[in-house]
């Protein structure tokens, strides 16, 4: 279908000239293709392509939403649509508390494509399942593995959006990703797998040139011996001690612990029955003591190469940096054109749907801990006691963001400022606020990565989504390690 | 919406001239209507549409996927040349199965119900209303979700084969809550037909539980007896389904059943059965291969017995399928979609009133892996979690880490209750009573600083 005609639909979708009541509508036309090559424990566990092609249109009348999605792009079912939204809205209406009003955006006419060396579908299918199987061949080839797999998948999203306040956008997203893991079982109650570059594999909006920038073959032998020598470590002991977490580990912490809390929507309770509530209410907002002074983090969809970025959200409001804790202080969420008209401000564009069948939710983009001055090595050398944890491998966090549970694939003891045992299933907790204010070293620039999480879920029905967070390596005081 | 005999024709058109190819079709369409609330305002409302068709074309033992969302003939086609294409490219696979020749399901009764498909968003508003009113007259704000789905899934192949089911489910679930006393009650009614929904019930659950659970305090950490809500055992259940009952895990020796078959690995009152067909679960009677669904115990009187197959890993495994395969487009293997677990002979009630000093959890919360080889989870309970003393809820307690060994958990079975009730999770509906377990373990999960 060509862009004129899509965009014939989508205008005829979001005019209201002719509907009295319905004061906003905005329609979303996406095509999305996507490709998925694994193998594991040396057969292929997908090698599929995917393509699904639809529209989703909100509505807004009297004050109140109303959603519908169809997989039909015509004219014909855009006016259907249209109907169906409409009285879902009325509906919507007779339970509706104040009118949603909408913090203003200006009425954007923009394109987007993210920066790409080698677009992946351009590859052949063939070169990708070579590469992924020379990779399982070669961790195949190790005396004793026996549990391991390599994989890699890409996105494309051309997604269209048109608004009833004249918004026109067109934008052509990529991800890209790959991943390895090499892991040794010995029947019942003994395995050990270590992963590469993080657990599940690193993914960035980019194209197929991160495949080869990965190296993923040069890490076999490193995960190799780790993983061998897991299966032999003691299991992490119980105490409260100083915990340094890897870039990785750091990015859950961030997703975890400071993204999904200020959804400014979450906040406001629309995943109370569902995902949760959280403890940073806007009352706290610029007095908050989130964090140690050391501790900044932004929202930044339009940092390059980060999972979570975008030109326009699903609301058509420009992709921008956005403050959300300043020197340990609660500054910002991220938020909607309605969430941020209840906070007096305006959106900072973190409206994003799965496809065009889901209605957009308040989402992380890149979620950036701004890195620090001391490397890794210096932050272990000052630490007489304590414990180096890699590669999240458990992540478990209350209700209302407050208390959590994160486990690694792999740590080591520091003694006396080194690196000395190795110690499998390391897991630590805490609660956000003191574990944040506990922060006493972040790692320097050149240790920074924006790691991506591919498949981060919210809302009813559920919707993943990928985000990515910015993080280097991190030092925390008094944390409860063990279980 | 769902039109049977042109989704089938398609579908056979497709697949009726394959040459030296063979082609498997399977066909899902979703219906979702929902409105979610919060602060007794409907925030979300929505019906959304969509229908995949998922199509594997294998050359010998080479095979390909490929997945479109258009059920137009030409569309159609074009995936299957992507899977042929992407077939042509793939290596051999030497556990390829095959599709199954020739399979018809056997009709579900009960599974259909026009009052669901049918059901409008102002009927789901006035119920919403209902509850939300019922929340504020205890000062407690209600927040939940109320859905239906009306689903349609085919498997068409090119040896004949040619299942087809057409369900609908309706869902509830509330929270009554109030944040100034961090009160918080919250209950699910799930049924194939909406108005077998019990929604009165359901309200008097939530804001009950609301009424008594404001002001909870601290608990120590310890190794309790805990009375788990049936919601909660479902929950424990679906862990088990991931780390042990999978074909898959079994033949890569990596899940708890995997040589244990015969073994005694849970307290005798543990009997855990895959059963599609109990009840008015009304479940799916094929799975996405299009093989007939079996009933498959999975323990018995805490005896490992079987787990379920698809094709792939009963090959593997030299068995048969028991028709538990998922759609092709994800790589679990096969899945219990139905647990049920066996209930017991004492009134639930009686789990509580029979308990000197306990803990009653409604359910858990982001429960997650923790050490797989010991069967382990983590997670936190939710919505309610009461001390109980001399028979009776003594107070409500603030939310907790829950830290349990599912198994181990399990040999620790001091009673389940007779009555089950249907518990929906992601894409799995469990059939499930509570029970009382002792020396359970919970940690702190609370303001430390």
């Amino acid at each position: 279908m060509t862009d004129a005609k899509i965009d014939e639909i989508g205008h005829a979708a979001v005019d209201l000239s002719l509907l009295s009541g319905v004061t906003y509508a905005d329609c979303r036309v996406v095509h999305v293709t996507e490709e998925d090559v694994r193998v594991r424990d040396g057969a292929a566990e997908a090698l599929s392509r995917s393509e699904s092609l639809g529209m989703g249109l909100r509505v807004l009348v009297n004050g109140a939403w109303g959603f519908a999605s169809t997989a039909e792009v015509t004219l014909e079912a855009a006016a259907t649509l249209r109907e169906r939204a409409i009285e879902i809205a009325r509906a919507s209406g007779r339970l509706a508390g104040e009118r949603v009003e909408l913090a203003p955006v200006e009425p954007a006419r923009g394109t987007y494509r993210t920066k790409i060396e080698k677009d992946p579908f351009d590859i052949p299918l063939k070169e990708k399942l070579q590469y992924i199987t020379h990779l399982d061949s070669l961790l195949r080839e190790v005396p004793d593995l026996n549990r391991t797999s390599a994989g890699m998948s890409f996105r494309r999203e051309i997604r269209h959006f048109y608004s009833s306040e004249g918004s026109r956008i067109h934008q052509e997203i990529f991800q890209s990703g790959a991943g390895i893991t090499a892991g040794l079982g010995r029947g019942h109650g003994e395995s050990a797998e270590r992963s590469f570059p993080t657990s599940g594999g690193q993914y960035e909006a980019v194209g197929y040139e991160l495949i080869e920038k990965l190296k993923l073959e040069d890490a076999i032998e490193q995960l190799t011996e780790e993983a061998k020598a897991l299966l032999t470590a003691q299991p992490c002991p119980a105490k409260t001690t100083t915990v340094i977490l890897s870039g990785d580990m750091v990015s859950l912490q961030v997703h975890e612990s400071i993204g999904h809390p200020l959804e400014l929507d979450r906040v406001y309770g629309s995943e109370r029955n569902f995902s949760g509530t959280s403890f940073a209410t806007p009352d706290q907002l610029g007095k908050l003591k989130y964090a140690a002074d050391i501790v900044t983090v932004y929202s930044d969809p339009t940092a390059e190469g980060g999972l979570g970025s975008f030109g326009y959200d699903d609301e058509g409001v420009p992709a921008a940096r956005s403050p959300l804790i300043e020197k340990g202080v609660l500054v910002g969420y991220l938020t909607s054109r309605e969430t941020a008209a209840r906070i007096g401000t305006t959106s900072n564009g973190s409206m994003r749907a799965r496809s065009w069948a889901y209605l957009p939710l308040i989402r992380m983009t890149n979620t950036m801990l701004q890195p620090g001055t001391k490397t890794l090595e210096q932050m272990i050398a000052e630490t007489d006691e304590g414990i180096y944890i890699q590669t999240p491998s458990s992540w478990s966090i209350d209700d209302r963001r407050e208390n959590f549970q994160l486990g690694g694939e792999i740590g080591w003891l520091i003694k006396n400022g080194k690196l000395t045992e190795m110690v499998k299933n390391p897991t630590y907790s805490g609660n956000t606020v003191g574990f944040w204010n506990s922060c006493d070293a972040i790692g320097t620039p050149e240790e920074y990565r924006i790691w991506g999480t591919p498949s981060c879920g919210k809302g009813q029905p559920g919707q993943t989504i990928a985000t990515g967070q910015g993080a280097a390596p991190a030092r925390f005081a008094n944390v409860k390690i063990g279980r | 919406m769902i039109e049977k005999e042109v989704t089938l024709q398609r579908l056979k058109d497709a697949v009726s001239d394959p040459g030296t190819k063979q082609i498997e079709l399977v066909y899902i369409e979703t219906r979702t209507a929902l409105s979610r609330f919060a602060e007794n305002v409907i925030h979300q409302n929505i019906e959304q549409a969509d229908h995949r068709v998922m199509a594997r074309v294998s050359l010998g033992d080479r095979v390909g996927l490929a997945v479109g969302n258009n059920i137009e003939p030409e569309p159609i086609k074009a995936t299957i040349e992507n899977a042929t294409e992407i077939a042509e490219n793939q290596d051999p696979d030497p556990d390829f199965p095959g599709f199954v020749k020739s399979t018809t399901g056997a009709d579900v009764v009960g599974a259909y119900f026009d009052t669901t498909a049918e059901f409008s968003a102002v009927s789901r508003a006035m119920a919403i209303k209902s509850a939300a009113d019922a929340c504020k007259k205890e000062r407690l704000s209600a927040a939940g979700l109320y859905k239906t789905e009306t689903k349609a899934s085919a498997v068409v192949n090119s040896r004949g084969t040619t299942q087809f089911f057409a369900e609908t489910l309706a869902e509830f679930s509330l929270t009554a809550s109030d944040d100034s006393t961090s009160a918080s009650g919250w209950a699910i009614a799930y049924n194939r037909d909406v108005n077998k929904l019990d929604l009165l019930r359901l309200v008097r659950t939530a804001v009950g539980k609301g009424v008594l659970s404001r002001n909870p305090e601290t608990y120590p950490a310890g190794e309790y007896t805990v009375i788990l809500e049936p919601a909660a055992v479902g929950q424990l259940l679906l862990f088990l389904g991931f780390l042990g009952f999978s074909g898959k895990s079994f033949a890569g020796s990596r899940g708890f059943m995997a040589g244990k078959i015969g073994e005694k690995i849970t307290g005798s009152e543990i009997t855990i059965t895959e059963d599609p067909f109990t009840g008015e679960m009304a479940g799916m009677p094929f799975d996405y291969e299009g093989v007939p669904k079996k009933r498959v115990v999975l323990i018995e009187n805490g005896i490992a017995r079987a787990v379920v197959f698809d094709r792939r890993y009963a090959k593997k495994a030299g068995t048969e399928s028991t028709g538990h395969a998922l759609p092709p487009d994800n790589a679990y293997g096969p899945y219990p979609k139905n647990m049920t677990l066996q209930p017991g002979s004492v009134p639930f009630e009686n789990l509580v009133s029979s308990t000197e000093e306990g803990i009653l959890i409604t359910h858990f919360w982001y429960l997650n892996f923790l050490n797989p080889r010991r069967v382990q989870v983590t997670g936190t309970t939710r919505d309610s979690t009461f001390l109980i003393k001399n028979g009776k809820i003594d107070r409500p307690i603030k939310n907790m880490r829950a830290t349990p060994a599912i198994l181990e958990a399990f040999t620790k079975v001091e009673g389940i209750a007779k009555e089950r009730v249907l518990y929906p999770q992601y894409t799995s509906v469990m059939f499930v009573p509570g029970m009382k377990l002792a020396g359970f373990p919970l940690s702190e999960d609370t303001d430390e600083g």
